[in-house]
């Protein structure tokens, strides 16, 4: 009896073990296949694609996990920002582009080509480059 | 015995990554579709791609005929904070109602020597750079 207790314990030991090593590798492969762009991967991170679409939707809160923290009095003033936005509907996305990207270590940088239309009614096409390192977008430019 | 013992525990630690896999492929998504259209790629355009190549040569000369004083100027602010360009890559262009964006991305040091990276775009307009981002 013990020794089959101690059979099932060692084999859901290794199992485990096996469960941990087989999600790790899987991460990292497929990591290194988005970021390589191959087997048509496009190389985009889920984050930036996360973040550019909360700043499309103008929804702050969708994105508060995933940029720098910032203080009470700019997270107000943000959040002020896209309410009136939103009511006013002034601005009208017209399309999100990815570009492309690299990494270098921990940080990769994404580049997007948004489309806008504003309360003129004037289209605007411009680009924005994400740095991405450690979960978060650290810059936007 | 021991053999056995070991082709079992072998196959057991192959079932679990196989099981690590599967488990993986259900938790990553990846990312969230976007609603928004995607406009095409476009070739490099030829202006954006001398101006590339001059940094990517560290030719200060030649970058300073094919660009203005505020485009250096805003290039500069783009490849902060990398002051000795190793490498540059052009990842991709997009074009809209004649407006073109030239996307690259620069490795390089910082002051400090860490290897750091950077995107900037080129804005493209009648086959002349007008801007940097």
């Amino acid at each position: 009896m013990v020794g089959l207790r101690r059979l099932v314990a060692g084999s859901a030991g290794t199992l485990l073990v096996g469960m941990f090593a087989g999600f790790v590798i899987a991460s990292a492969v497929g990591v290194f296949i988005q970021d390589s762009g191959m087997f048509g991967a496009s190389g985009e991170s889920p984050i930036a694609r996360a973040y550019m679409l909360g700043l499309l939707q103008r929804d702050p809160n969708s994105i508060v996990g995933i940029r720098p923290n910032q203080s009470i009095a700019q997270r107000a003033a943000e959040l002020q920002g896209a309410d009136t936005s939103r009511t006013s509907t002034s601005i009208q996305p017209l399309s999100l582009t990815y570009i492309g990207g690299a990494s270098v270590g921990t940080y990769s940088v994404h580049i997007y080509a948004i489309g806008l239309r504003n309360s003129q009614g004037v289209d605007q096409f411009f680009p924005l480059a994400l740095t991405v390192s450690g979960g978060k977008v650290i810059r936007s430019e | 015995m021991n053999e056995t013992r070991a082709v079992a525990t072998l196959s057991v630690f192959v079932v679990g990554i196989l099981a690590g896999i599967v488990v993986h492929t259900f938790v990553d998504k990846g990312p969230v579709e976007s609603p928004y259209p995607q406009l095409p790629k476009v070739e490099e355009p030829r202006a954006a791609h001398d101006v590339i190549a001059a940094i990517g040569a560290d030719d200060a000369r030649t970058l300073s005929r094919l660009v203005d004083s505020t485009m250096l100027t805003d290039l500069d602010m783009a490849l902060q904070p990398i002051t000795d360009v190793r490498g540059t890559r052009f990842v991709g262009a997009v074009e809209s109602e004649g407006r073109l964006l030239s996307a690259y991305v620069v490795t390089g040091k910082t002051t400090e020597g860490i290897d750091f990276v950077v995107g900037f775009v080129l804005r493209v307009t009648n086959d002349q750079v007008v801007g940097v981002n």
